[in-house]
């Protein structure tokens, strides 16, 4: 069993004229692969989420405390273990475009990956291993090879990062916000691949969001940031019908019910730099 | 109830090497004045299109093929929207039409402060003097919930939900008969959104704006928006009152559109049977 633990992380930036942001505050959770589950953290901008999901992958070195991996520090491994680590804990990030060179067909974030690893000396067995990679994400490998990142749309973009993830199986996914710029239909698609994986291949994924209609949707546990800290944290059928913290029900409140029958009757109003919700007077 | 914006038999097309590429089809639309109405549709169906063509500020490759557009301003005779240029063209947007763009977040302008932003569109789109402005700023700001002090903020001092909330408040400076929102609350955080939401209903209950709302996002609709029209690939293929669309859709494409939104149920997926609706998509 893998375990990707953060112990106390802490994370303060330079803010303005000297002062200091505290990003993520003292921070303590683990991922495990056995049983494989979906976690959500969700929070708004600025909450910390995208830091969390930085210092996980070893991106950003935490002020404090420490992100470990199978017991090891991250930011302390041997080139064997990073090597194990890279390969078993895989990001997905929020912009499908930015991520990819665009002066390079989209076959290279493949062999890339093939190279690095060392999954395999053949080229053909190389051609073979990302045909079928892209055939599970539903994607049809002769309309995306050899394409420049342009030529594709987000949806297939996103794709073909999901598609490296099956290639590599690894044990955990990092998914920051992935869906947040794809529109209903294509965001329903994606994410059914994702849960599909996780059943399929139990892989463990840490899904950063802000929209609580995913969480709904991908289920497992979730767990609620707000100002670095988390809130509030169960199984996503508890805190999305049981919510606990003043925060998490707000943001329940806020998801616009697609009925327009049900109009909100009260409003949101800013008192003290907190939104909260007021009735109408 | 009388019309504001009339559109008619509409075809945009962009030119490329491989041929023309239709991006508004045969579009029939009218906007009636004191009404939101939603524009709805997932990306790349013709709804920025639409918006920029009847702003006039379609660019080439893009070109209009045919139709008409007319306009009823408040008082005086109707203006077709495709006639004027230049200074004449200037004297319509913003007075009579205006615009929230898509990304208005990045609209801003990083090195002048939000009073002088302010200031710039309310010369360049008026055509006598314009007098002293502080005030009018500040009850500008007031309609969107914003406090006064904000006018001697920069871009770069506020967050992304005020930055859209500054831009809101330029956009309705001249008290347009209509204002165009594209994409409003996309990409900003759920309860930001809802304060967006919020003041673009104020912006019609308060100040009588009429409103045209295009976004993806089918809940938004629901909660703001008095009629809705649907587009897919260049066409209108549904319009009505937003009660009868989200009961009773009509048009598959409205059926689909609706089925895929994404709502807080936690067990629709067992409900649905995920692994059924994958092996669905891939077929």
């Amino acid at each position: 069993m893998k375990e990707l633990a953060l112990n106390g992380v802490t994370q303060v930036f330079p803010g303005r004229a000297g002062t200091k942001v505290l990003a993520v505050d003292n921070v303590s959770f683990n991922l495990v692969s056995e049983p494989a589950k979906i976690v959500s953290l969700v929070g708004a901008s600025g909450s910390g989420k995208s830091t969390i999901a930085r210092a996980v992958l070893a991106l950003q070195k935490p002020t404090n405390g420490t992100v470990t991996y199978n017991g090891k520090d991250v930011f302390k491994l041997s080139r064997k273990e990073n090597d194990t680590y890279r390969r078993d804990v895989q990001p997905v990030f929020q912009d499908p475009y930015s991520i990819f060179n665009p002066f390079y067909r989209v076959d290279r974030v493949f062999w890339k990956a093939i190279k690095k690893f060392n999954l395999t000396k053949s080229k053909s067995e190389g051609q073979e291993m990302i045909e079928r990679s892209l055939e599970a994400v539903r994607l049809t490998p002769s309309a995306v090879l050899g394409r420049h990142p342009h030529q594709l749309s987000g949806g297939q973009r996103q794709r073909l990062m999901l598609a490296r993830v099956h290639m590599l199986r690894p044990s955990f996914i990092i998914a920051d916000e992935p869906v947040s710029m794809l529109d209903a239909q294509v965001r329903k698609h994606f994410l059914d691949i994702l849960i599909d994986f996780h059943h399929t291949y139990g892989m463990t994924t840490l899904f950063i969001t802000h929209d609580l209609s995913t969480v709904a949707y991908v289920g497992g546990e979730m767990k609620t940031i707000f100002h670095g800290r988390i809130v509030e944290e169960g199984p996503v059928e508890q805190v999305l019908v049981n919510p606990t913290h003043d925060y998490t029900k707000l943001l329940l409140a806020s998801v616009p019910v697609p009925d327009p029958e049900q109009r909100w009757e009260d409003r949101v109003e800013i008192v003290d730099g907190m939104p909260r919700v007021v009735p109408v007077e | 109830m009388s019309n504001v914006l009339e559109v008619r038999d509409l075809t945009v097309r962009y030119r490329t090497t491989r041929g023309d590429h239709t991006a508004v089809d045969g579009v029939n639309l009218e906007v009636r004045r004191g009404e939101i109405l939603g524009i709805a549709g997932e990306s790349g169906c013709g709804k920025t299109t639409l918006a920029t063509t009847v702003l006039r500020l379609l660019k080439p490759p893009g070109y209009i093929a045919s139709g008409d557009i007319t306009f009823y301003p408040k008082e005086g005779e109707s203006i077709d929207l495709l006639a004027p240029r230049g200074r004449r063209l200037r004297a319509v947007r913003w007075r009579h039409l205006s615009y929230l763009p898509q990304g208005s977040m990045n609209s801003l302008n990083p090195v002048a402060n939000v009073k002088n932003q302010f200031v710039d569109v309310i010369k360049a789109h008026t055509p006598g003097r314009v007098g002293n402005l502080d005030e009018r700023i500040a009850e500008l700001l007031h309609r969107v919930g914003l406090e006064p002090e904000v006018a001697r903020m920069y871009p770069h001092e506020l967050s992304g939900g005020m930055k859209q909330r500054v831009i809101m408040a330029i956009a309705v400076a001249l008290e347009p008969d209509l204002l165009i929102a594209d994409e409003p609350t996309t990409a900003l955080d759920v309860t930001v959104q809802r304060l967006v939401m919020q003041n673009l209903a104020e912006l019609r209950e308060k100040y009588g704006v009429t409103l045209a709302v295009i976004t993806h996002d089918m809940g938004v609709h629901a909660q703001l928006v008095d009629r809705v029209a649907v587009m897919n690939d260049g066409k209108v293929v549904e319009v009505g009152d937003v009660k009868q669309i989200f009961a009773a859709p009509t048009h598959p494409y409205t059926q689909s559109l609706i089925a895929s939104i994404p709502n807080l149920d936690v067990h629709q997926r067992e409900k649905a049977g995920a692994h059924r609706a994958v092996e669905e998509q891939a077929s």
